[in-house]
């Protein structure tokens, strides 16, 4: 079967637990356990002629107690920016990390802003939209809580690795 | 292998994997057989080799990096970093790998590491819950404060008004304190008694909490003076120990609340209790005395190092950086985009001293930098020199918009111009303010005669304020000829001071004044709202002139200035046709996103807008295309030789071609010879404006130009 890995990546808090709970386990939780270190969680995708195995990678957030380690990100098939529309510093903080992971992997990125159930701290106009969407490949409106575009998003993801046979990582 | 090593590896929670053949990743067991051991590896059996495989893909991943431990010729080691795996039995272990190449032998170590994990996760815990409550706090800050503004900005009614303002900030988490202009306060909420409440057993009568924050301001900050007197808005940190039981972090923000006339109403005084964060911070001794922000020293770490120094007894310049305009630019490429311009900017500067000199993040966009081993002023303003170009380069936002900044940078000398620290302080920030006042990078060493002329500008910008509210403000009038049709059909609305005793003054000296002070605001108003008045005289006796007004840098950016045009231009019931805005080529490339929105609205109601003072030096062709305009008009160092220069002469030809490209019309300013006329006339300038036809005139002697129609230079 195909294995795809896929990173994901955001300042602390902004909810990447979350978003693998509630896709691999259909869970959330309120209560904030902030991750140390990686965990990885595994979940078929059935598409239409075949299944991809994802591998969730689910890394530390990146902020001053933790730095960005790019080593995570070898083999990675796509990487996801999480962020927290509740608070628009972890948008800079997610694309400073995206740049950083630029650096290091020319894979797809996504951006997923989080919490979508939650009232917006800041709101993209127009032109600002226009900056930004061209950095990724795809981006959603998620919300962890109430589950809303998180298997879609991941769907869409395993559809567009679908084919780039490139980051297999076993077969 | 032995039981006893065993032993010793399970007491451990260590598990030793011999490598058989490190391409594959095919271990063999050396040790360790603890429960967890067969819950990770349920394939594992003594003596036999396995290959580590995606059921664990961390460690699968991980063996990139042994690889090149155990392929290497030296004995070494590298880590994994911590991991969690969940076992079959939906256990989580909580892991850390070791790849070791010893004395040519290759191994794979894995611990359990249940307690460092615990421990992280505790620590990590608290400090990020509070990194969230923090930023929580601030997103709070924020909203109140543009909460309380905008009340203050509605139509006083002034009963209702303390009943309204305790109810809005009653809800806050933190003490919200609002005084009058004089810092007596007239309401302050729940939270700001809580925070204040000492723990004094008898103590009579407690401290109001606005004293003790003055206390606490006037004792810790050199500026608190200058904050005051040139009603500026501070935010920082400030220390509040009161023996025996009370000591706290206190986050303290004030803002002036101002007039139209730039006059202090009132103040907001925001405190908030961050002795946590601080106290999580200064569990790291490093981390105590670092700005979190910049990462660079902080305030007190600067102060500690400054009294060093002047106990040292030796001689150094003390510097003190303040970047122009941060505020303005934190409102509108937003505070995140503010906090990457320190970052940015701190690296530069430090990038620009010697190892030994040392620089601090003193305030919201203050740094301040000791400069030792150089004894003359000299060596002191090359150093400057270097700080000031290496800061002058471009910076970009994270979208990838680039912008320049500029600094004041004022400097004092240890011990010729102070010998205390406070001094110092003192000198070198009112060296930076006074450099400040021309937006662009200045270096101010400290003299005698700064304080003179400081009074004088305050003295100047009382008498302006007067000045409005006394109607000693003037609008006249230049007029504009159409060439086409030999007929004025337009003009520019200039500004006079009429001062009492010191007669007629030229906006040059006063605009500058009533920029740096905000009455610029309340100055264009009353030109937006007589140059409405003008033009309704106008069309009512039978003249359809349009009037034409120079915006400030301060109007375009002031969110509340479309708003104000529109509503003028109901009241009088003027044709917006008739009105123009004119804003001068640097204001369209400093703010060029605010001014393209600004611009495109104003000429949604009708009215038109020109770009003055064109070609002064930004040429900034490609924004010019973007931009919502109407007009060029070419600066007039440019129409003064045209006739002898042939530089000038081509260069005015291409302006008038490139602007007819993009569909404007070209206005010459400063044409004082029928020469410059011809020349302009011959080469297709759509309009003049200068000496030859007239002077700015007052209002009657404008009517009495049009009356006439016979204008001197149109034969
Ligand atoms: N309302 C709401 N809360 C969410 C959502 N996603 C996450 N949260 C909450 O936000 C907090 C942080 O979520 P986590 O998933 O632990 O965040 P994280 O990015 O994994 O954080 P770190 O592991 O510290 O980097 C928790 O209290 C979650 O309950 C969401 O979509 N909506
Ligand atoms: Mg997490």
């Amino acid at each position: 079967m195909i294995q795809k890995k896929i990173c994901l990546l955001g300042a602390s808090g902004v909810g990447k637990t979350s978003l693998v709970k509630q896709f691999v386990e259909g869970i959330f939780n309120e209560k904030y356990l902030t991750s140390i270190g990686v965990k990885v969680d595994k979940k078929i995708i059935s598409l239409a002629e075949q299944q991809v195995q994802l591998m969730l990678w689910d890394i530390e957030g990146q902020d001053r107690y933790h730095v960005f380690q790019e080593r995570y990100l070898r083999g990675a098939a796509a990487y996801i920016i999480v962020v927290d529309q509740t608070r628009t510093i972890s948008l800079r903080q997610g694309i400073d990390i995206h740049t950083l992971a630029r650096q290091s992997t020319n894979c797809p990125a996504i951006l997923a802003v989080n919490k979508n159930d939650l009232p917006a701290a800041w709101r993209l106009d127009e032109d600002e939209y226009a900056s930004l969407a061209p950095l990724f490949d795809l981006h959603f409106s998620t919300s962890a809580k109430t589950g809303e575009q998180v298997e879609a998003m991941f769907l869409a993801i395993a559809e567009l690795l679908h084919g780039n046979k490139k980051n297999d990582i076993t077969t | 292998m032995t039981s006893q090593l065993n032993h010793v590896l399970n007491a451990m929670d260590q598990l030793v994997l011999e490598v058989i053949d490190s391409k594959s990743g095919t271990v063999k067991l050396l040790g360790g057989d603890n429960d967890w051991v067969k819950a990770l590896f349920p394939q594992l059996c003594p003596q036999q080799s396995f290959t580590i495989s995606d059921n664990t893909p961390f460690l699968l991943d991980f063996l990139h990096d042994a690889r090149q431990v155990w392929l290497g010729q030296n004995d070494a080691r590298i880590r994994s970093g911590l991991w969690t795996e969940v076992t079959e039995n939906k256990t989580e272990l909580h892991l850390e790998a070791i790849a070791i190449k010893k004395q040519q032998k290759n191994f794979l170590v894995i611990t359990n590491q249940l307690e460092e994990f615990q421990l992280q996760q505790h620590t990590k815990q608290l400090a990020r819950e509070l990194l969230l409550s923090n930023d929580r706090l601030c997103i709070q800050n924020e909203y109140l404060h543009s909460r309380l503004l905008s009340i203050f900005k509605q139509p006083p009614q002034q009963s209702a008004l303390p009943t309204t303002l305790t109810k809005i900030i009653e809800n806050a988490e933190f003490c919200v304190i609002i005084t009058d202009n004089e810092l007596t306060p007239l309401v302050e909420n729940s939270a700001a008694r809580r925070l204040f409440k000492e723990d004094k057993p008898f103590q009579i009568q407690p401290d109001k909490p606005i004293d003790i924050i003055l206390k606490l301001m006037k004792n810790q900050l050199p500026e608190y003076d200058r904050i005051l007197s040139t009603k500026a808005h501070w935010n920082g940190e400030l220390c509040w120990m009161s023996p025996p039981a009370t000591l706290k972090w206190l986050k303290i923000s004030l803002y002036p609340v101002k007039t139209k006339l730039n006059e202090v109403e009132n103040w907001i005084v925001f405190a908030n209790d961050i002795s946590t964060i601080k106290y999580l911070v200064q569990r790291n001794e490093q981390l105590a005395l670092q700005d979190m922000l910049t990462e660079l020293p902080n305030r007190f770490s600067f102060w500690q190092t400054l009294e060093k120094h002047i106990t040292s007894g030796k001689n150094f310049y003390l510097l003190y950086i303040d970047i122009n305009n941060f505020r303005r630019h934190n409102e509108f490429y937003g505070h995140d985009e503010g906090d990457k311009l320190l970052v940015e900017c701190g690296k530069r500067i430090k990038s620009m001293i010697k190892g030994s000199d040392f620089i601090a993040r003193i305030g919201g966009d203050e740094f301040a930098i000791i400069l030792t081993d150089i004894d003359h002023r000299k060596a002191c303003e090359i150093a400057i020199q270097r700080i000031i170009d290496n800061t002058k380069k471009p910076f970009a936002t994270s979208k990838g918009e680039t912008f320049t900044v500029s600094i004041s940078i004022g400097a004092a000398n240890f011990p010729n111009d102070a010998q205390t620290a406070e001094d110092l302080m003192k000198f070198i920030d009112l060296s930076a303010y006074n450099g400040k006042k021309n937006n662009k990078n200045t270096i101010q060493f400290y003299s005698q005669s700064m304080r003179d002329t400081s009074h004088q500008l305050i003295q100047l910008e009382h008498e302006l304020r007067l000045a409005i509210q006394n109607n000693e403000l003037e609008l006249y009038l230049q007029p504009i000829v159409d060439l086409a049709k030999s007929t004025i059909t337009k003009a520019e609305a200039l500004i006079r001071w009429n001062h009492p005793t010191k007669g007629l003054i030229g906006p040059d000296k006063f605009i500058p004044v009533a920029e740096k002070s905000d009455l610029i605001i309340a100055m264009g108003e009353w030109v937006i709202q007589r140059t409405c008045q003008m033009v309704k005289k106008l069309t009512k006796l039978g003249y359809r002139i349009k009037i034409s007004m120079n915006l400030s840098s301060a109007q375009v950016t002031d969110n509340s200035l479309f708003s104000y045009l529109h509503s003028c231009v109901e009241k009088y019931k003027v044709d917006p046709c008739l009105l123009e805005v004119e804003v001068t080529e640097g204001v369209l490339v400093d703010d060029y996103s605010v001014a393209n929105k600004l611009l495109s609205k104003v000429r949604t109601i009708g009215m038109s807008v020109s770009v003055d003072d064109f070609g002064t030096g930004y040429s900034s062709l490609s924004y010019l295309k973007q931009l919502p305009l109407d007009f060029l008009k070419i600066d007039r160092s440019f129409i003064n030789d045209i006739v002898t220069d042939d530089n000038d002469k081509a260069i005015v030809r291409a302006v008038i071609a490139l602007a007819h490209n993009l569909n404007l019309c070209v206005i010459a300013e400063g044409v004082e010879t029928k020469e410059q006329l011809h020349f302009l006339t011959d080469n297709s300038c759509n309009s003049v404006q200068g000496y030859l036809f007239s002077r700015p005139v007052q209002f009657k002697n404008f009517v009495e130009l049009l009356k006439n129609q016979q204008i001197n230079g149109t034969d």
